[in-house]
């Protein structure tokens, strides 16, 4: 049973973000800053090493209202992980409520291809992609601010934005790629 | 932003509040309930919303389908949903507050007073900006003025540079054997007067002498011409030593008194000419 983005009520003023990561070494952190930066709402940050989510508590569950993928790019799992992930989510994700997180990508001695691919797959699924510092204070700072900014939207809770709308403007493209211009 | 500053803007913040203070009419109590009636009706306002949420739920619950995951899929429903989110911003009205003039205040309390919130934090915000620039300012200002001592010692360096190096030059060198010249002339002259005076006082003229013995001493034959003065005598060897270095000698004539012809060849003022005994020259003192 895959993820759904509207088969549960919302709760007034909460905000339900997912971070999902293999590794389980960036998330912790990532969830302690989003939590710390939200005052005005509810912020609610579950963390998940990879879907499908365990049935058992399923019920009891509420409305994920946005979808993090974390990519290390110096592991091919992390990248292998997420994509396997991205199947037993619902399409209505896709409209706005899945973002993908990456890290590591100013180490020059990592595969370009890894990268490349993931930008691929965040264009195909129309997603924005965030490229993140995991290393610093500062740059798990400047990552939980910029989710925050789009689970706020992703949530309902910017009165005049949708999901949909911010991820039309900031979804990833490779514009450089000629099989993609095909596709395009 | 450290510690210290935030404290700073803090306590400025406090005075400026206090003294606007008087003009600001008391704060409404705040937390005052609303009116039951006001009340009333946004509960009422929330259950409609709350209905209509739920009943926009069941429909999407009857909706849903297994959805397929491939990119074209994902293209056409992509398309769907935001032909569909932009026709209702299209169809959208803006929604009013309710009209009970209670809740506008209340609301309109809230606003002013996020407001108010708001504008201190940009003024204390800007203060900060102001004296940190000022704090900058100060700083430029000490650099310039060091930058300016530096310049002074570096321009008086040059031209301490420049002296030497004119002193070394052709130029220096050129004055400075100028005034060595007029140093040495001027030891010269000062010789030359002393020997001046000092053969005036002690070698007189010999004809006054001679016109005193004269009196006493007839028989002394009356010289045939004019004596000369040691001075005069000596003189005349130095000019002829310096004229013709090669043939120094000057013939005694006459007017030499022999005395003092003598009196210089005993001393070893001159030296006779070893073949001719009528000349004599100044000796060899070099």
């Amino acid at each position: 049973m895959s993820l759904k983005p509207f088969n549960k009520l919302p709760e007034l003023n909460t905000a339900n973000v997912l971070l999902v990561e293999n590794e389980e070494r960036f998330q912790k952190k990532l969830a302690d800053a989003i939590v710390l930066l939200e005052n005005n709402v509810n912020v609610i940050v579950r963390l998940a090493r990879s879907l499908p989510l365990p049935l058992e508590n399923a019920e009891s569950r509420p409305r994920i209202d946005l979808v993090v993928f974390i990519v290390h790019l110096n592991s091919e799992q992390s990248l292998l992980s997420a994509e396997t992930s991205l199947k037993h989510l619902d399409s209505g994700y896709f409209l706005g409520k899945v973002c993908f997180l990456v890290t590591g990508a100013r180490c020059g001695t990592l595969p370009y291809e890894r990268l490349t691919s993931l930008k691929k797959m965040a264009a195909t699924l129309n997603s924005p992609l965030l490229m993140t510092e995991d290393k610093t204070a500062e740059g798990v700072n400047t990552a939980a601010q910029r989710v925050l900014a789009v689970l706020r939207v992703a949530a309902g809770l910017v009165p005049m934005a949708t999901g949909l709308y911010l991820s039309s403007l900031t979804r990833c493209t490779v514009p450089n790629d000629p099989d993609w211009q095909n596709q395009d | 932003m450290d510690a210290g500053e935030l404290l700073e803007n803090a306590k400025a913040l406090a005075k400026q509040t206090s003294e606007y203070q008087g003009h600001l009419p008391p704060d409404a109590p705040a937390g005052r309930e609303l009116p039951e009636a006001a009340r009333a009706e946004l509960l009422d306002e929330c259950e409609d919303q709350f209905s209509q949420l739920q009943q926009l739920q069941n429909e999407i619950a009857l909706a849903e389908t297994e959805s397929v995951q491939n990119p074209a899929f994902q293209t056409v429903s992509r398309a769907n949903a935001l032909t569909a989110e932009l026709k209702e911003w299209q169809e959208l009205q803006p929604k009013l507050l309710s009209s009970n003039p209670e809740v506008l205040l209340a609301v309109g309390k809230e606003e002013l007073s996020r407001l108010n919130k708001q504008l201190e934090m940009v003024l204390s915000c800007s203060q900060a900006k102001r004296d940190k620039l000022k704090d900058v300012l100060k700083s430029e200002q000490e650099w310039l003025e060091e930058k300016k001592e530096v310049l002074k010692a570096a321009t008086e360096r040059v031209t301490a540079l420049q002296d030497e190096s004119d002193r070394l030059s052709e130029k220096g060198v050129l004055q400075d054997m100028k005034k060595k010249i007029q140093r040495v002339k001027d030891y010269h002259d000062n010789l030359l007067e002393t020997l001046s005076d000092l053969l005036e006082e002690h070698f007189p003229l010999p004809h006054q002498e001679g016109n005193a013995k004269k009196k006493r001493k007839d028989l002394l034959p009356e010289p045939s011409v004019d004596l000369i003065s040691l001075h005069d005598i000596l003189e005349l060897l130095m000019n002829k030593l310096l004229e013709s270095p090669h043939e120094p000698y000057v013939e005694i004539n006459g007017t030499f008194w022999p005395p003092y012809t003598e009196m210089l060849l005993r001393y070893g003022i001159a030296s006779r000419h070893p073949e001719d005994c009528f000349k004599i020259r100044l000796e060899a003192f070099y």
